[in-house]
């Protein structure tokens, strides 16, 4: 099996240092806040490439598990007045269910339905919270969280160890037999079950690791906010993303992470240039996917890491 | 002795057409048997009828004594019946030895605990031991054959299912290949049920044979007697006579 070698840890020391101390050297509120909002991205994109990227049953509404764990946030804050640490738990909880819900009847089947389930989830849950305006604030959603750590900076490192933690559990998980077994139902499904593997087991059980830390990152979200709203839900959110993945490197966990902060930095660099600056974002993404198909951070790394060995 | 295996009366429809029709037979511990039967007389359905891949339209497949009709395919593996597959179906972008430990880590191998150890173990015994690190992608088609084998072996069968097993080998991978097959029988005391088209490889190969032709059998008896019945000539040799006439 492939492990972690020295100049991989090295890396990724390296990119977690200089994550963590940018903001002390700049001194921005606004800065450590596009920062956080890096950070929770990875965490979404990094749970989307466990399930998705090593499988490859394509999830097209992450945004599913992601609006889960915010909304449970947002519900515990808001009807229950509950301390707003009980979140974090509750909102793992309540994505895995729902990755239970949508995963049981659709990944025992081949095809497309598990993404079409997955994207209709999503956009149900999103009609319903503009339904049910009297429970869920409609349009406006939930006001009125309360942060988890008053210091801006503060919750910017706290939302960092969770990206970090994330990211080395995925990893780990990734390369030890069970990420095998993941990239061999990628590969081909009736060879695993000649092999005597519960397919759908496997599935099932990534989809609620990756659904669990989505929701997590949903419920670190709607803390950063302070709010939640319907769009949290929408397929907007669950594109973005499978972009992220895509320009990270599918299947390589720390490619997506690092696709995720590159990603949303550009975007808010982009601000400047007013209208342009979906054309340029646009025009960005569809040079690096139709040059670099397998993405730009994981073979970049690989390369630089083979150069420095 | 008890049979083995024990397949009552199984049938399937596509449509219109009924590609396996009351089939019948019982295997003996250890025995070596053959399916013989033409290009299209359901052999490899009948395979897919027995592991689960298609659901028979009804019947019985009874192995050591327990119905295996309505089993998931990887719950039959468990059971202790492997196969593999015409068309080999490696995992790629992994290594040989990988591909192998993928069926190490089913349920059936649970006290071999070093993967990899007893991955490699299982490439030794198909002769692909010096191969292991490499990509699955280089192996030719002989050695894709052995790795098929190696991952059944991994699940630890009783009942090994070999589906075509020489279809497009070379002359010279065929020998050491049937010789494989051979060694696993006698050394492992497996039973093993083979389907095969062409009765060269076959008939030095298996002591009975089941011969099927439009999804039925039409006769089982020993090689050197199969190519005398009538109905089995007329049905298969007398077809593709110069194709496979017997050795």
């Amino acid at each position: 099996m492939t492990r972690v070698s020295l100049i991989d840890l090295a890396g990724a020391i390296v990119v977690v240092a200089v994550l963590a101390l940018t903001p002390m050297l700049l001194n921005s509120n606004y800065l450590t806040g596009v920062l956080t909002v890096c950070a929770i991205y990875a965490i979404w994109a990094a749970s989307w490439d466990f399930m998705s990227g090593l499988t490859g049953r394509e999830n097209f509404g992450h945004s599913l598990f992601i609006g889960a764990g915010a909304y449970t946030a947002g519900f515990l804050a808001t009807v229950w007045f509950a301390n707003p640490w009980y979140s974090l738990p509750a909102a793992v909880v309540i994505a895995v269910a729902f990755s239970l819900i949508v995963g049981f009847p659709t990944l025992r089947l081949r095809g497309p339905y598990f993404a079409l389930a997955m994207l209709t989830a999503s956009a149900i849950m999103q009609r319903l919270c503009l339904i049910f305006w009297e429970y869920s604030g409609g349009e406006e959603g939930l006001y009125g969280l309360e942060p988890l750590i008053l210091s801006p900076l503060h919750y910017y490192w706290f939302v960092l160890a969770v990206l970090v933690a994330a990211v080395a559990i995925l990893t780990a998980l990734a390369n030890s037999h069970w990420g095998l077994l993941l990239r061999a139902i990628r590969g081909d499904e009736a060879t695993c079950q000649a092999a005597g593997i519960n397919v759908t087991f496997y599935k099932m059980a990534s989809l609620m690791i990756s659904a669990a830390f989505a929701g997590l990152g949903g419920a670190l979200y709607a803390h950063y906010q302070l709010q939640v709203s319907p769009p949290l839900f929408s397929v907007v959110v669950s594109i973005t993303v499978i972009i992220m993945v895509y320009v990270g490197g599918i299947g390589s966990i720390y490619g997506p992470a690092m696709g995720a902060i590159l990603l949303t930095l550009l975007t808010e660099m982009l601000r400047g240039f007013g209208e342009y600056r979906l054309w340029i974002y646009t025009l960005t993404l569809m040079l690096i996917l139709f040059f670099l198909p397998n993405g730009l951070i994981a073979p970049l790394w690989r390369r630089l890491a083979e150069r420095l060995r | 002795m008890s049979a083995i295996l024990d397949v009552q009366n199984v049938s399937k429809r596509f449509g219109g057409l009924t590609a396996v029709k009351n089939v019948s037979f019982s295997l003996a511990p250890g025995e070596l048997t053959g399916i013989l039967g033409p290009n299209g007389a359901g052999k490899t359905t009948l395979f897919n009828l027995l592991t689960g891949f298609i659901p028979a339209d009804s019947g019985s497949i009874r192995f050591e004594g327990q119905e295996l009709r309505g089993l998931a395919p990887y719950k039959i593996v468990n059971r202790g019946v492997a196969r593999t597959f015409q068309l080999t179906r490696p995992f790629l972008g992994m290594t040989v030895l990988q591909n192998v430990i993928v069926a190490c880590l089913s349920p059936r191998a649970r006290d071999a605990h070093d993967k990899e150890a007893r991955a490699q173990q299982l490439l030794d015994q198909v002769g692909l031991g010096a191969k292991a690190g490499d990509a699955v992608e280089t192996l030719p088609y002989g050695d894709l054959r052995r790795l098929e084998i190696a991952r059944a072996l991994a699940t630890k069968p009783n009942l090994l299912l070999l589906d075509e097993p020489f279809a497009g080998l070379g002359s010279s991978e065929i020998e050491p290949l049937a010789q494989l097959i051979r060694r696993l029988h006698r050394e492992q005391n497996l039973t093993i049920l083979l389907i095969e088209h062409k009765l060269r490889e076959f008939m030095a190969l298996v002591s009975r044979v089941i011969a099927i032709d439009f999804g039925e059998i039409i006769a089982v008896a020993a090689p050197a007697d199969i190519v005398r019945d009538p109905r089995v000539i007329e049905a298969y040799i007398g077809r593709t006579e110069a194709e496979h006439a017997p050795a």
